[in-house]
């Protein structure tokens, strides 16, 4: 019963993200990127200003917690051509450069800090193998003679 | 003279065997410097790899769009990337179930009511597994994972199976702990 009546406010917290924040970015990349960056790199706690407003500290923190790790497991599953596509969707939508951007996740794979504590390593092994593999797509993609 | 051409084919295979293993292990074990310090910490992660996740690492459908690209280049990129995936995998479910195995030893060795035809079956099952997870190392280098998808699925079938028997039979000895059976 307390477990019930515990989660019932962190379910609502998480339809509330997904509904306000979460539906307005375009693509699945992007939707786990915004949420890691919820979390704090000292603490490994996350924090919401609007959330922890309308809810609690707490329980908008136990929200962005399964809301993180959810949209990871998600965004792991994914096939290659749909990763690929769905990179290309997150290139599309930061406006930068695509060859800078290439070059610089190449380079920096920024997408390491986006992996959620408490996931099976294996699973981040392919998170991370399936995103340089992206990568190398669109870069094969944009050669001239492509 | 047949003696010594077994003797030598034997020999040869042998050879072959330990070569191949030596690739395998060099290539797991070049996993800690690419994974670095950047991945999650284990303490409280699952311990068993999520089923679906087995079946993606060894599917082959990632290859064929990766052959419809024509790029050799990007073709060894994702054998390599594949490979050494499912060599973690392979890597990570060996040590879960040994762990998972240790435990339950312990606690068999503290409990009074141990039938011996579970106990054997779960023991036969898990050297099974082992042997499975041995035959995988060498074949990932040799054949590609996707061509084993239905020897890793076997084999992750058989961990959830063993996972789900000893988790039974610890919730059991908790029930009977609860209701003040002795265990130990």
């Amino acid at each position: 019963m307390s477990v019930a009546v515990r989660l019932v406010p962190v379910q609502e917290a998480y339809e509330d993200l997904l509904n306000r924040t979460l539906s307005r970015i375009s693509c699945d990349l992007g939707r786990l990127i915004y949420l890691a960056s919820t979390r704090d790199y000292n603490t490994g706690n996350y924090y919401h200003e609007g959330l922890a407003g309308r809810f609690s500290p707490d329980i908008a923190r136990k929200a962005l917690e399964i809301a993180h790790r959810r949209a990871f497991y998600e965004l792991s599953a994914f096939s290659l051509e749909d990763l690929a596509s769905d990179l290309e969707a997150y290139l599309r939508s930061s406006r930068e450069n695509p060859q800078e951007f290439l070059r610089a996740w190449q380079k920096l794979e920024p997408y390491r800090v986006a992996i959620p504590t408490e996931v099976h390593l294996t699973v981040a092994r392919l998170f991370t193998s399936n995103l340089r593999l992206a990568l190398a797509i669109l870069r094969f993609r944009q050669e001239p003679s492509h | 003279m047949i003696g010594t051409s077994s003797a030598l084919i034997g020999a040869v295979v042998l050879l072959v065997l330990i070569l191949v293993w030596i690739r395998a292990d060099s290539a797991s074990r070049r996993l800690p410097s690419v994974l670095d310090d950047w991945l999650p910490d284990q303490g409280e992660a699952r311990e068993i790899c999520p089923p679906e996740f087995v079946s993606q690492i060894f599917s082959g459908q990632d290859l064929a769009f990766i052959s419809r690209l024509e790029s050799p280049d990007l073709k060894r990129h994702f054998l390599r990337e594949r490979s050494a995936v499912a060599l973690l995998w392979v890597q990570q479910t060996t040590a879960a179930i040994r762990r998972i195995m240790r435990r339950h030893l312990e606690a068999s060795r503290l409990s009074e009511d141990i039938e011996f035809a579970t106990e054997a079956r779960i023991f036969l099952q898990y050297a099974q597994l082992r042997l499975i997870c041995g035959v995988l190392f060498l074949l990932i280098g040799l054949a590609g994972p996707q061509k084993l998808h239905g020897i890793a699925l076997y084999a992750d079938g058989l961990t959830q199976r063993i996972g789900s028997v000893l988790g039974e039979f610890k919730s059991g000895s908790r029930t009977r702990e609860m209701d003040g059976a002795p265990s130990s």
